[in-house]
């Protein structure tokens, strides 16, 4: 049975790469992201339907990670746009070189010649954003490309996307329809800020990524920060995790927990008490209020053994 | 029985998808037509191995927000039964709740219990309001001004009715926002290097003429946060129509109603039928009438989508008269972080009409230093001063507190009886008793 799937040698290479979800989530594993099955079954899915994944969740639970961590799986570069108010196609498409057109224009008069239009907008003078690098991505495995912080970008952006997301392809004016030769893995990423339009969300594979459990959380921070003890990593992820139960107006995120414990390494903090907590407590909560809630709660309740 | 376990990849699979789609569908998890298609596709891919693998592929495709998620889980377990395992799943699920950022009738119906199969539980309501409205008489200007002028809890449901006519030719304006984006503009103050230069090649590469460009501008986000507890019903029905009218303004709007808890309503209210938005938006709201816990509500706000986004570089209008049942500091504390946030805050209070009125509500009391404007909006003509508000004008300084002995609540606050449920005041008119069916009053 031939799934329909990616078709052509790009997909033979995904396929060959990524035989299954079990194949996928220890490759990612051996690139130190660590997924329980339901992120591993969406980024299968997505490689291989193929088809964009948007990831939602806290701020600093590795969405942006995922991508970097599939980049490295595939062994493809990683092609990252970060979205911004008032992103438009001139910063995340393609933009003309004007100062070497205009050089050019000169250059054809000194020289008795005319330049055509269709000479001056031409892939010479073209500069090559991130949309369209990943679309031009020679192979011989897609790229994997990066939409960062989507609701950032204003709704017009996301329509803009539409065509991308749907099709692989996009629209120059001057240049016509570029087909993507082999589609790109497109990740979005969304901290929800606002809601997505629904013409995006209908085109991809949706998942939320949610704190890791406990155990899975000393894993990650301790292939993160090498020579850490577990000693430290377990009180850490624990103090971590009571904070995000207490409080506070921003959850710790894993971001959050990896440099804590990196901090505490650094310092040579062997186990966390609550003087090595109150030197460290602005690596972990950057918010003065919260800070304070976790303060006034008693900063050994944090290290109280479960 | 058959042991269909490993039959199951056996199974016809476009059916199967199907009939999982259509279940979701009718359970309120949004579907197109597409998403059973690819929920095939997805099987051929993963084998299903084990109940947990399918139910993970499953989620990948029908479900595109976390806000569904619960909805997706009951159709799913309905369908594939239930273990012990998938348990653990669905209560890790809920550890880390996101925003919910539509809490559509749709699925609240579903969770009220409403069996798979039945009648779609979509908040469909009761026709008869419709057909009140369908008799307005043809609106004599006299009548009109006569209604524009009159106190809002003081109006018949025919008026209410009428009301929304009126508030629908209310302009309610945000001030404008540059943003990063450009448009094309005689006298902009940058170059449009890209249209100068298409330009000069008619002109032999000289460029005769400076094609310019500007920031454009586009108005700010409007974020309406609306009290509907028990002391603010006579006003309710009045500023849910006002929210709805504006919601259906533009598309920089974002409404909430607070009374115990906090609910968005900008999807309830979206849509062409004023009339069915309002009926959706009260039934999305379960704590109607009940007492009022602002600071919570606030911070609710301010910690779930305030500080996410929503609220920064906006407008904010709470409409509430300040009557708190918790910490007033609560208040003071959250209006202190909505305060460096927001654009400009717009108090709406409906008793600063009335004769000698001093801030005295405790909650009120802690916000004001936090607002930007304090205005009344108890009648239509009120309304006018709200959207001048809105769109930055000055407002009459606001008396300084002067904290007297607490008045007592003229209203007093209920607290919800378990089991009972309350949607929106029936018809109409509010009942302007003290207390409201389904709720005991706490003295």
């Amino acid at each position: 049975m031939n799934p329909p799937e990616g078709t052509g040698q790009a997909g033979g290479e995904v396929r060959r790469v990524v035989p299954d979800v079990e194949t996928l989530a220890r490759r990612l594993a051996d690139v130190d992201y660590l997924v329980d099955e339901g992120l591993a079954t969406s980024l299968f899915l997505s490689l291989r339907l193929p088809q964009p994944l948007l990831l939602e969740g806290e701020a600093g639970v590795g969405k942006t990670e995922a991508a970097k961590a599939l980049a490295a799986v595939l062994d493809t570069p990683l092609i990252r746009l970060q979205c911004y108010e008032g992103i438009d196609a001139a910063e995340a498409l393609y933009e003309w070189n004007y100062p070497r057109q205009l050089l050019s224009i000169k250059l054809a008069e000194a020289g008795g010649e005319t330049l055509s239009e269709e000479a001056l907008f031409g892939p010479d003078y073209l500069i090559r954003r991130p949309l369209l690098r990943a679309l031009e991505h020679p192979g011989p495995r897609p790229a994997v490309l990066l939409i960062d912080e989507i609701d950032r970008a204003d709704d017009d952006f996301e329509a803009f996307l539409l065509e991308l997301l749907a099709e692989a392809t996009v629209t120059i004016p001057e240049l016509g329809t570029i087909v993507a030769t082999h589609p790109p893995i497109i990740v979005l990423t969304s901290n929800r800020t606002r809601d997505l339009h629904d013409a995006v969300k209908r085109r991809c594979l949706y998942h939320w990524i949610d704190y890791p459990s406990a155990p899975r959380e000393v894993e990650i921070v301790r292939r993160r920060v090498k020579g850490a003890s577990e000693t430290l990593a377990v009180q850490v992820a624990d103090a971590v995790s009571r904070m995000r139960d207490s409080d506070v107006q921003k959850p710790p995120g894993i971001a959050e927990a990896i440099d804590w414990l990196a901090a505490l390494s650094l310092l040579g903090v062997e186990t966390l008490d609550a003087a090595a907590v109150g030197r460290t407590l602005g690596s972990v909560l950057k918010y003065d209020e919260d800070q304070e809630v976790i303060r006034a709660a008693g900063l050994e309740q944090l290290v109280l053994k479960r | 029985m058959t042991d269909f376990g490993v039959e199951t990849v056996h199974l016809d699979l476009p059916p199967l998808a199907a009939a999982l789609s259509r279940r979701l569908h009718d359970a309120g998890v949004p579907m197109t037509p597409e998403r059973p298609a690819d929920f095939a596709r997805a099987l051929t891919l993963v084998r299903p191995v084990s109940r947990r693998r399918l139910y993970w592929t499953a989620r990948s495709v029908f479900v595109s927000d976390q806000a569904h998620a619960p909805a997706f889980d009951r159709v799913f377990f309905s369908v594939f039964g239930r273990t012990s395992s998938d348990d653990a799943v669905a209560h890790d699920e809920r550890r880390t709740e996101g925003a919910p950022p539509d809490e559509r009738p749709a699925v609240d119906g579903a969770a009220a219990g409403a069996t798979l199969g039945s009648a779609s539980p979509r908040a469909g309501g009761s026709g008869d309001e419709d057909a009140a409205e369908v008799e307005v008489p043809l609106a004599m200007a006299s009548d009109e001004e006569r209604l524009a002028g009159k106190r809002f809890d003081a109006l018949d449901p025919h008026e209410l009715a009428q009301l929304y006519r009126l508030m629908t030719r209310l302009e309610v304006a945000t001030p404008l926002r540059r943003t990063r984006r450009h448009e094309r503009a005689r006298h902009g103050r940058r170059t449009d290097l890209r249209r100068t230069l298409r330009a000069s090649l008619r002109t032999g590469g000289e460029p005769m003429r400076l094609a310019r460009r500007r920031r454009r501008v586009v108005p700010r986000r409007l974020v309406m946060l609306c009290d509907i507890s028990g002391s603010m019903e006579p006003y309710a029905r009045a500023y849910l129509q006002f929210l709805t009218s504006a919601a259906g303004s533009g598309r920089h709007v974002e409404a909430f109603v607070f009374a115990t808890r906090l609910t968005r309503l900008t999807r309830a209210l979206a849509g062409r039928h004023p009339e069915r938005a309002i009926q959706r938006a009260a039934a999305a709201a379960p704590d109607w009438s009940s007492g009022t816990r602002i600071g919570t509500a606030l911070k609710r706000f301010n910690d779930r989508h305030g500080r996410r986004g929503m609220a920064r570089g906006a407008v904010v209008v709470i409409l509430s008269d300040g009557w708190e049942r918790g910490d007033p500091a609560l208040v003071g504390r959250e209006m202190e972080r909505l305060a460096r946030l927001a654009h400009r805050i717009v108090w709406v209070n409906p008793r600063v009409s009335a004769n000698a009125f001093t801030v005295q509500a405790g909650g009120m009391v802690a916000a004001l230093p936090h607002c930007d404007a304090l205005v009344s909006g108890h009648s239509f003509d009120a309304l006018a001063e709200v959207a001048a508000a809105i769109g930055g004008a000055a407002t009459p300084a606001i008396a300084a507190p002067a904290v007297t002995a607490a008045e007592p609540e003229p209203w007093a606050s209920a607290t919800p009886v378990p089991g009972s449920s309350v949607a929106m005041p029936s018809g109409h008119g509010p009942s302007r008793g003290n207390t409201t069916p389904g709720w005991v009053t706490d003295d």
